[in-house]
């Protein structure tokens, strides 16, 4: 048997797999399937403090190998949240992880205090989601107001912070240096590269937000390089999440450098992508010999230039 | 807690050419026909990345089939249309809310384009339970004309309307189902149920309103997931005293069949 347990700093983990914020909903549709206990843990979709609509439909355009979309946060905010959502996801019986995002500082800190409060294990700081005019991805981008927010929310809470981080950045090492410094536990990469999907016969783009986020196989080395440049630069743990399809692919970001991963578009094609992973890991470690999945984690030799 | 099963490996059974543009498959799906309801659709997967949600044209769960109609529309649809009887597909389903029966007396349907797939299927259910029906389709042409025969096979009363007027009515479906509300006293329990392109679903709305009469509207809108996890597929429908002008519903949850008065049908 391979022991599949891992460690995101404190926090214990049953295996690395993670489903994804925003893929997943709050588990409840995903629990009518399959045994949701046998996951590492759930992101819940991304929270705001007051309830959001979201952006206007079509918010979906398929690209080869992945998708673009534009949902917008919508969300039923963070208070039905605690009321509604969270007491459910606890009888799940895997780890909680509240995604979380705000126009402003202050929305972030906000919400921190209130998650302290609850039943969520980890906090994950979305500052990274393209599809929002404010927040999110423009502090993303800059490393000061990175290491800012999350000092800021070290403060405000003892649960493990995570800062999930955007790709859309000249220098990943440098952003994710930055979270390390403000004293988040954990870096999650990456969340979607902005693009851009255009119908030749209406001349518009397909979205009606005109970007959205790029996910999918079509990102997964754009992730991959990122998690190892990342590695190579902080200490903290790392979640690898981009275009997870299968078990190779999971292992693939463990070598990276990854501690865990979140599994995100799959689930799109396939409602039991996240257990189905965890069995492959399980299995291609038997084959390689290896018998706990964190042997693999770092484990890249690069080749000397 | 009783699990469902979600994914389902389905044989293909018969592939059969409707046009060119349109074929009809036989699928092999006992757990999906024993439950499916009028108005819910699948989610096939194909050579591209994201499925392709297609709407029921009828389940039989004597026989374990559900049948579906293609309308190439692209490289997925492609695909799909050009799957032979033994290959297999990967479906997700039954999915989403269909159409509401609760007391209804008399269904009419009114179908334009690939929407006259869904209502067969009102037509079939209302046909083996004896719901008294009319059958609204709307067509470019005679020769381009889908099911057709099928509707006129069964025993609801059939309106056929063509925009070169080569059938029934000339025009398209909304103008068909107005001719036969003018001339047609009023019962109770009757509801009109219409799927297709939503220039016509809204005049069929429109008419509905005119005539009193509830209307069930079957809406489409871009999706990925099918399983309400991914909020893509947002319907705009009407949120009166909650302060918002509307509220985002998943087509694939709660619709795709809502009762028209909800739908805000302005983009």
């Amino acid at each position: 048997m391979v022991d599949l347990s891992v460690k995101v700093g404190q926090t214990e983990l049953a295996n690395p797999v993670l489903a994804a914020s925003g893929t997943f909903g709050f588990g409840r549709e995903m629990a009518r399937f399959q045994d949701l206990s046998r996951l590492g843990g759930i992101c819940s979709k991304g929270l705001t403090l007051k309830p959001r609509l979201g952006n206007l439909a079509p918010r979906v355009a398929e690209t080869s190998c992945g998708m673009l979309n534009s949902v917008g946060l919508q969300n039923p905010g963070l208070a039905a949240f605690l009321q509604e959502e969270l007491p459910f996801m606890k009888t799940l019986g895997c780890r909680i992880i509240a995604n979380i995002a705000g126009h402003e500082n202050d929305e972030y800190l906000d919400m921190c205090r209130r998650l302290d409060d609850s039943d969520v294990d980890v906090i994950e700081l979305n500052l990274s989601c393209p599809n929002v005019r404010e927040g999110c991805m423009l502090i993303g981008s800059s490393a000061r107001l990175i290491e800012e927010l999350v000092s800021a929310a070290r403060r405000v809470t003892g649960k493990p912070l995570w800062a999930k981080l955007t790709p859309n950045v000249t220098s990943i090492g440098e952003t994710a240096a930055a979270a390390e410094a403000g004293g988040a536990d954990a870096v999650v990469l990456i969340n979607t590269l902005l693009g851009m999907a255009i119908d030749r016969r209406t001349r518009r783009p397909i979205l009606r937000n005109n970007t959205g986020g790029l996910s999918g196989p079509a990102i997964k080395p754009v992730a991959l390089r990122m998690v190892a440049e990342a590695r190579r630069t902080i200490k903290i743990p790392i979640i690898g999440v981009g275009g997870i399809l299968n078990g190779n692919d999971a292992l693939e970001f463990m070598i990276a450098g990854a501690s865990a991963v979140e599994i995100g578009t799959a689930n799109m094609i396939k409602p039991t992508a996240c257990q189905d992973i965890i069995s492959e890991m399980a299995s291609l470690a038997e084959t390689d010999g290896v018998s706990a999945l964190r042997d693999y984690i770092g484990t890249l030799e690069l080749w000397n230039s | 807690m009783d699990r469902q099963t979600i994914e389902h490996q389905s044989l293909i059974l018969a592939n059969q050419s409707v046009n060119p543009q349109t074929r009809i498959l036989t699928l092999d799906a006992p757990l999906i026909a024993r439950t499916a309801q009028p108005g819910q659709f699948v989610n096939l997967a194909c050579d591209r990345f994201l499925r392709r949600p297609i709407g029921m044209m009828q389940a039989d769960p004597d026989a374990g089939t559900i049948k579906v109609g293609i309308r190439i529309q692209g490289d997925g649809t492609r695909w799909l249309a050009d799957r032979r009887p033994g290959d297999q597909l990967s479906v997700l389903g039954p999915l989403g809310h269909g159409f509401d029966f609760t007391g209804v007396r008399r269904v009419i349907t009114v179908g334009g384009g690939t929407g006259v797939f869904p209502l067969f299927f009102v037509q079939q259910y209302c046909c083996a339970r004896q719901i008294d029906s009319i059958a609204v389709c709307g067509y470019r042409s005679r020769a381009d004309s889908i099911l057709a025969d099928d509707y006129a096979g069964l025993s609801c009363r059939t309106l056929f309307a063509s925009d070169c007027g080569d059938m029934d009515v000339a025009g398209h479906a909304a103008v068909a189902l107005e001719q036969l509300l003018s001339g047609m006293p009023a019962a109770d329990g009757t509801v009109i149920m219409t799927c297709g392109p939503k220039i016509m679903m809204q005049a069929v709305a429109e008419i509905a309103v005119r005539y009193h009469l509830p209307c069930q509207v079957s809406l489409e809108e871009r999706m990925a997931c099918g399983i309400g996890v991914c909020l893509v597929c947002a319907c705009k429908i009407k949120a009166e005293g909650s302060g918002q002008p509307f509220t985002h519903q998943r087509c694939c949850v709660e619709g795709p069949v809502f009762p028209a008065e909800v739908v805000e049908w302005s983009t």
